[in-house]
């Protein structure tokens, strides 16, 4: 069950994923056991640290890409997804 | 994460942490609690642990030595990652990347080492008031996990001269 499920999608927030967007994307990772990872221009970051997560360019419009692996990465992929487009 | 933190000192040749250690007031003003800031992230403390500044001065300084991991791009916030691996976060006033970056200039660049004390970010506090509510700075530990105490001061402090927070590492 350690497969690794991802997901692209496009930022929408108007700033970027700032400080309190990302605060609350790293609180919503963090609920899952699956170690999760941003991509995002050819970097990756832990999504379960807001400090390692902002050193990605998440700026309005950039395509990012959400990695999960381990037990719960297909709820993680799914639910963080749907978080991270929703996020202003 | 306190042991993953231990193995990247030993990784790189830091020697273990004896004691506390010292973080600096990034702005002189007067320390209020991080309960106090109007913006959950900080004041329930999902960004991190730490105190927050009201502040007087007119320059963002490096609350510690270390390496600039992040200044964001409207040069209100920027975070600093210390050689014991102490991750941290100085955010100037709440709302404040509505602004565009108006009345911040960014005096250092991503990626460069700093001295505790040294101007990382200029403000024209006067113009940046009338714009926004709240100017409280919070300045947070983000990687609380590896940290195993934290001691407060109170009081007014002065920009890169006087401790707002101790800490010892796990």
């Amino acid at each position: 069950m350690t497969a690794v499920h991802r997901q692209s999608l496009i930022i929408k927030a108007r700033h970027g994923i700032h400080t309190r967007p990302g605060a609350l994307f790293v609180k919503a990772a963090k609920g899952f056991e699956a170690d999760i990872r941003l991509a995002c221009d050819g970097k990756e970051a832990n999504g379960k640290s807001l400090f390692k997560l902002q050193t990605l360019p998440l700026s309005c419009g950039a395509q990012v890409e959400i990695i999960a692996s381990g037990q719960d990465a297909h709820q993680a992929v799914e639910a963080l997804a749907a978080l991270l487009s929703e996020l202003e | 994460m306190g042991f993953l933190s231990r193995i990247r000192r030993m990784v790189s040749g830091q020697p273990p942490v004896e004691g506390g250690v010292d973080i600096l007031a990034p702005v002189s003003g007067q320390l209020v609690s991080l309960e106090n800031v109007p913006d959950k992230v900080f004041a329930e403390k999902i960004v991190g642990d730490g105190i927050a500044i009201e502040p007087s001065g007119k320059q963002l300084c490096a609350p510690i030595s270390g390496t600039l991991a992040k200044i964001f791009e409207n040069n209100h916030a920027f975070s600093i990652e210390s050689p014991h691996g102490i991750e941290l976060f100085v955010h100037f006033g709440v709302g404040t990347v509505e602004l565009g970056g108006k009345g911040f200039t960014r005096l250092k660049e991503e990626g460069s080492q700093v001295e505790a004390g040294e101007p990382v970010i200029e403000l024209d506090l006067k113009s940046i008031k009338q714009e926004i509510p709240c100017v409280l700075t919070p300045v947070v530990v983000a990687n609380m996990e590896d940290i195993a105490s934290m001691t407060q001061k109170t009081g007014s402090v002065t920009a890169g001269k006087d401790t707002i927070f101790t800490v010892t590492m796990q």
